[in-house]
């Protein structure tokens, strides 16, 4: 990459990490993953030689296929954790991040170096997103190595499943970044996104609610809603579906999710670019 | 820089800039900055002037891409504002700043230089340079912001303009919150960069300060240009000034009748006079008199204003509809 953009993309990422940690924001996640990190080592019983769990495998013997499944199925519980909590906090820690660039007194200064705003933007969109990746990674790649260690059970599904949080997490943040540039404001942020995490997965429900819809008006805003509108939900059950070894039915969710995010990623940079400050 | 940019004789150029905020609820709206035409050769110290509101910061933000133009163009170097590199040779100093107070002196100099795009060495090289240039001791390099005072703030937001070595500074309230050696420091480091033929913009409240340094100024009134010239030439006086001692008073009450106007100076003596007129002949006329009654002429001079005696004539006069063309096109208002 070019270094006129190489240097100052790092930069940004740089001082969005150095904000987390100022803010406490990043230590907040390692502390919070570090503890859940401590709990699954010294904690569970899921090691072969206390027995809590029944064991992935026997020393010197093969893994039982109940025993490993026993095994993915607590992996999938720490990922669906934190596959909602986590991004819950996420959210919650990121919006002030964002909005904060956005500052009087701050926001000129950074609007006075040679760079366009799509750059300053993405940049700090991007700084955000590794802040989050960062911790995902810590304790996903963390809680594996301990599973594996404890239980013999090496699966990748567990790894494979950040790549589903992650892109959630990004998604969200762009709507966080969407609103902030509209509105300059962190809690109405928060609102919209948390609004969009508990709507997404009711409209998940699509084919009940067909029966519960009244109109076919009703049925049709309802369905374009649900294809529009990030499938939350449905990228939960494959988070769980990848840890299982499931397969997965159709990657619709991951696609139609992305573009959501794209496209709203895309209006944010667009409005920002077109803002007085 | 750019071919373009550097063969461009303007460091700031602006033609017909106009700056509109429309209120959509309310459908009002407020013309920040109207019409504004302004050249700020190469190399000079301009100080950009107005009373509160009058449309100076709209104007630079305008420069800084930080609002776009309603109407008009805004050109540094010969660069459109709305580029980006055209804010490459720019350092800005914002008048309400506010740094992340999670950095120190020394990671928020090494931030806004790689978003000039610095390579890490040269940073590094510069960092300790410009601290010290700006009067920061060693201890505050690696000092949070928050615990900065605001006078070292303003140093070191001085120190993040000069970062890339631009050719265009563009200060905002550049002493604001600093000491008077503080000042002075500050002026020195801009006089070595106005010799080294940087083009320094001063935004500033500071009348006597922007005298002391600029050579040449704008001030705004109601977002428009009220007037623009040589700060020489607008403290220039168009009248004469004569001092006299041991006149007497008929002919003190006599020369008052022909002067722009008479005062006592010098609290010794009520005989001692100073008056003012129009034109050279009538104040030689009046020496003829004195001298004619053996008066002493203490001493004969063109009379000079103030920059601040200047900007209240121009503010005032541009409340009045129809002096304010007129000001505009004279270049100086008659003092």
């Amino acid at each position: 990459m070019n270094a006129s953009i190489l240097t100052p993309t790092l930069a940004l990422i740089r001082d969005t990490f150095r904000e987390a940690f100022a803010r406490r924001i990043f230590w907040g996640f390692f502390g919070c993953s570090s503890a859940l990190l401590v709990f699954l080592l010294l904690v569970t019983k899921i090691d072969v030689r206390v027995g809590g769990l029944p064991s992935a495998s026997d020393i010197g013997g093969a893994a039982s296929p109940e025993a490993v499944y026993s095994v993915l199925q607590t992996q999938s519980i720490i990922a669906m954790v934190l596959y909602y909590a986590g991004t819950a906090l996420a959210v919650f820690a990121s919006a002030g991040l964002v909005s904060a660039m956005f500052e009087p007194g701050r926001i000129e200064l950074l609007l006075s170096k040679p760079l366009s705003r799509t750059h300053l933007l993405l940049g700090r969109y991007l700084g955000n997103v590794l802040v989050v990746v960062a911790n995902i990674l810590y304790l996903i790649v963390g809680s594996w190595i301990i599973f594996g260690l404890k239980t013999g059970v090496w699966g990748a599904g567990f790894l494979l499943s950040s790549v589903f949080i992650i892109l959630n997490f990004s998604v969200l943040l762009a709507v966080i970044v969407l609103v902030g540039v509209l509105w300059d404001s962190s809690a109405v942020a928060i609102m919209v996104t948390f609004a969009l995490m508990i709507i997404t997965p009711i409209l998940a429900q699509v084919a009940s609610m067909d029966q519960v819809l009244g109109s076919e008006t009703s049925r049709t805003i309802v369905r374009v809603l649900y294809q529009v509108l990030p499938k939350t939900s449905d990228l939960g059950s494959m988070v769980r579906s990848t840890i299982l070894h499931q397969p997965i039915e159709s990657w619709m969710p991951v696609w139609t999710t992305a573009l959501f995010g794209a496209v709203v990623l895309a209006l944010g940079v667009r409005r920002f670019s077109q803002r007085t400050f | 820089m750019s071919a373009s940019a550097a063969f461009s004789e303007y460091a700031i150029e602006t033609e017909g800039l106009t700056k509109v905020f429309r209120n959509r609820w309310s459908g009002t709206e407020l013309r920040a900055v109207d019409d504004v035409s302004l050249r700020v050769p190469r190399g000079s110290t301009y100080g950009l002037l107005g009373p509160n509101g009058a449309g100076k910061t709209t104007f630079v933000k305008v420069l800084l891409s930080c609002a776009h133009p309603t109407a008009g163009s805004a050109k540094v170097f010969g660069r459109d504002t709305r580029e980006a590199e055209a804010r490459r040779p720019i350092g800005y100093l914002p008048e309400n700043h506010r740094f992340p107070t999670y950095m120190t002196g020394w990671s928020m100099l090494d931030f806004y230089g790689a978003l000039s795009g610095m390579d890490s060495a040269a940073r590094q090289r510069r960092i300790p340079e410009l601290l010290a240039q700006v009067g920061l001791d060693e201890r505050a390099h690696h000092q949070r912001l928050g615990k900065y005072s605001k006078g070292m703030l303003q140093r070191v937001g001085l120190a993040q303009a000069l970062m890339h070595a631009p050719q265009l500074l563009v200060l905002d309230e550049p002493s604001d919150g600093v000491d008077p050696v503080g000042r002075k420091q500050i002026r020195d480091v801009l006089t070595a960069l106005e010799e080294k033929g940087v083009t320094i913009f001063i935004n500033s409240h500071l009348l006597q300060e922007v005298e002391l340094f600029c050579h040449d100024v704008a001030i705004i009134q109601r977002g428009r240009l009220a007037l623009s010239g040589s700060v020489k030439e607008l403290t220039n006086g168009s009248g004469y000034s004569v001092e006299a001692l041991g006149v007497a008073d008929n002919l003190r009450t006599e020369l008052a009748g022909r002067a722009r106007s008479s005062s006592g100076f010098d609290s010794g003596s009520d005989k001692n006079v100073r008056l003012t007129f129009e034109t050279r002949e009538q104040a030689n006329e009046a020496v003829d008199l004195l001298r004619a009654h053996h008066c002493e002429i203490e001493s004969f001079a063109r009379t000079r204003s103030t920059l601040e005696e200047v900007f209240i004539k121009t503010v005032e006069a541009s409340k009045v509809p129809g002096v304010q063309q007129e000001r505009v096109e004279q270049g100086r208002v008659q003092q």
